[in-house]
């Protein structure tokens, strides 16, 4: 299972965010490149139609192959009530024929993306991961240079951590707290719902901007 | 037991008297409240009232052993229960005496007695007494030299300055966040709006943004689907496209105008499988232009009428799904695979490459080329069959299929030299584009040669049953005895890889 939230930010704030991010973490950021493939099983195939995800990590210099099965979000009052996203997800680290192998399994390719951006990866409370990242599309199959950005003046924020059906509660507290520190740039929210910007996004933007970029830690 | 009662007593004395000189050497007498406490008189009194007790029996049992009677065990027990008590009253005094000195453990027994001295002792473990050196040598650097005073002064001044800084730090901080409204509740005091042009516009970006990371939306686009031409450095591995393809683009001019337009009508769920089949259109189209034998040379004739009839079959391929689509693209690759590397996928294609024909016809041939090393694409191949309609004798397709399966699948694997065989394999199964040829009937040589000459008798009734789907081609008039002949001929050809493959289905046969 994982816990998500998603918001978006201007592109022209995207550096305050790293900076701020940087703060509150206290781990350097990653780079973060991702061509991400999502397969989808044909009618016949299954009870049910399935979808999975490939990524590809393109960061150098080895490129490594994920494979993530995203199921249904937590559903019910309770779920209403809290602020992020709880949904089952199985993921995995794969070998660079997983493509193939999905190919010949009968999956067929329904979309792809290229993410590219930063992430941080910490622990407070439990294990966030934050990415920021400029979601790309490409024009031409598989053609992961010439991708262009799906909306060039903005990007996505994603904060997810894993948890499981024990532990989630808490999970969600420490996500939701982390989420609060970044009131001033965006706000976050369950995938699907729109947040919109943030009003104080420039002038804290500006703020965090103008030490200097900040100093290293 | 009473020996080391004896050696406790003297000891008990000294106890008395050792810690009046020892203890500070510069005064003579105890402190007299020490003294008071230590109540040191009550314990000289009763060690001596002990004493006394012991001494009586001692002297008892001295006098029974001189004179040779016998004890009168009620006296002696008395005796001891007066010994007993004494040790009782002393042992009281003691802990008084040394509650300052000594902790006196109440239960001892013989579990604890080992683990007693180690917990009772006020000396830290090695290890923490180095860590606590450590930690004084940090804080008290440069001040063990001083006397104690003043490094107690100095710690405080310390103190001093490091709350002092926190709490100036908590000022700036606080302040800063006001000013900024950094986690405040209430927000900040003045919000700039926007415009509501400009939150369209965002909003507007937004749902994009979100649609197409969530759900896809928004990022196929009728270009994307022609494929690039330079795969990246990720993909080209796995996908087996790039040096081969970039080779192919410029040999079939016929089949490349084919691919596009069929890709139009694809939906986008077909990326992967049409751009293989470009990779396949394309080797194909170098396998045709190679100079073959003899007895290629028809079937590349076959080739180029299906080229022709191709446009006339488009419509009803349009409506056919991707797969079966793609695998009518691999039909007309005829793959005459040149080298001998490739014996199994030829033979196979020779003999079933036909001009282009029904459906059915290819959806047949879809199936029977889910052979060996093909079983993932036999597997979709299957999957078109179950859902197309109309297709005779799925039952035997489908056992013709395993049939191919198991049969072809150790020579697949020991005779596989290079990944290019995939394609081909892909190929041979799929061509056979003969309109005329039903799939049966291909299925029944295939069984025919499996079976090793087999009943043609048997095979003649299936053979009538492919044959109502249409007409017959060349190569496989649904005479048994022609295809026997044909297998011979192949056979007489040594050059011809095709004969080596016969040689090794009989070889299978066996």
């Amino acid at each position: 299972m994982e816990c998500i939230v998603q918001g978006i930010i201007e592109t022209q704030h995207v550096e305050a965010l790293g900076i701020l991010l940087q703060g509150l973490c206290g781990v350097q950021k990653e780079q973060l490149r991702i061509h991400e493939l999502c397969l989808k099983s044909v009618p016949n195939l299954g009870s049910v139609s399935s979808e999975v995800k490939i990524l590809c990590d393109l960061v150098p210099p080895e490129t490594t192959w994920t494979v993530r099965h995203v199921g249904g979000s937590m559903r019910g009052a309770g779920a209403d009530q809290i602020s992020v996203l709880v949904r089952t997800m199985v993921e995995s680290k794969a070998s660079k024929n997983v493509l193939r192998f999905f190919y010949a399994l009968g999956y067929k390719l329904d979309h792809e993306l290229l993410r590219v951006g930063f992430a941080f990866h910490f622990h407070r409370g439990a294990q966030i991961s934050v990415t920021v990242s400029s979601i790309n599309k490409m024009l031409k199959l598989h053609a992961t240079d010439d991708a262009v950005p799906v909306t060039p003046g903005m990007q996505l924020v994603e904060v997810t951590a894993p948890a499981t059906s024990e532990n989630y509660t808490e999970v969600v507290a420490a996500m939701s707290s982390f989420c609060e520190h970044l009131a001033p740039l965006l706000h976050l929210s369950k995938p699907g719902i729109s947040t919109g910007v943030v009003p104080t996004a420039a002038a804290a933007a500006a703020s965090l901007m103008s030490d200097g970029g900040g100093t290293t830690l | 037991m009473m020996k080391g009662l004896t050696q406790s007593q003297p000891q008990l004395l000294q106890l008395q008297q050792e810690p009046v000189p020892s203890q500070q050497p510069a005064v003579e007498a105890l402190n007299p409240a020490v003294q008071q406490q230590l109540n040191l008189e009550h314990v000289k009194i009763r060690a001596t009232s002990l004493f006394k007790a012991i001494s009586r029996i001692l002297e008892d049992f001295d006098g029974y052993a001189g004179t040779n009677t016998t004890p009168r065990w009620q006296d002696i027990l008395g005796q001891y229960s007066m010994v007993n008590l004494e040790l009782f009253n002393i042992v009281d005094e003691i802990r008084k005496v040394s509650k300052a000195f000594v902790v006196h453990p109440k239960n001892v027994n013989a579990e604890n007695s080992m683990i007693l001295p180690v917990m009772l002792s006020s000396k830290l473990l090695p290890e923490m007494e180095t860590d606590d050196n450590l930690k004084k040598d940090q804080l008290l650097h440069g001040l063990q030299n001083l006397p104690i005073a003043l490094q107690i002064e100095k710690m405080k001044a310390r103190i001093y300055t490091i709350a002092a800084a926190c709490e100036s730090a908590e000022k700036v901080l606080s302040e800063t966040r006001k000013a900024y409204g950094f986690g405040a509740r209430q927000g900040p005091t003045i919000t700039p709006t926007l415009d509501k042009v400009q939150a369209a516009k965002i909003q507007e970006q937004e749902k994009l943004l979100r649609a197409a990371v969530n759900f896809g939306e928004g990022l196929v686009s009728r270009d994307q689907r022609q494929m690039a031409l330079a795969l990246p450095m990720h993909l080209a591995d796995v996908l087996n496209v790039g040096p081969e393809m970039q080779n192919l683009v410029d040999t079939s001019g016929v089949y490349q105008k084919i691919t596009p337009t069929q890709i139009n009508t694809i939906s986008a769920q077909s990326a992967l499988l049409q751009a293989s089949g470009v990779q396949l259109l394309a080797r194909s189209g170098t396998n045709m232009n190679t100079p073959s034998p003899q007895q290629q040379s028809p079937q590349q004739q076959q080739q180029h009428q299906q080229q022709l009839l191709q446009p006339q079959q488009r419509p009803k391929m349009m409506s056919l799904s991707q797969h079966q689509q793609l695998l009518t693209q691999q039909q007309f690759r005829q793959s005459a695979m040149p080298g001998p590397g490739q014996l199994h996928g030829q033979p196979q294609k020779q003999q079933f490459s036909q001009a282009p024909g029904n459906h059915k016809q290819f959806q047949g041939r879809q199936l029977a080329s889910g052979i060996g090393g093909q079983l993932g694409q036999g597997n979709l191949m299957s999957r078109n069959l179950g859902q197309t309609s109309g297709a005779a004798n799925n039952a035997l397709f489908n056992a013709a299929q395993t049939v191919q399966n198991t049969q072809m699948v150790p020579n697949v694997s020991a005779t596989m030299p290079s990944q290019s065989l995939l394609p081909s394999r892909l190929q041979y199964g799929l061509s056979g584009s003969n309109p005329q040829s039903t799939h049966s009937s291909q299925l029944l040589n295939e069984k025919m040669l499996n079976m090793g000459g087999a009943n043609q008798t048997g095979m003649l009734p299936l053979q009538q049953q492919g044959g109502s789907q249409g007409a017959f081609g060349n190569m496989q008039q649904p005479n048994a005895q022609t295809f026997q002949l044909n297998m011979v001929a192949l056979q007489n050809n040594p050059q011809n890889h095709q004969g080596a493959f016969c040689q090794q289905r009989s070889q299978n046969q066996q």
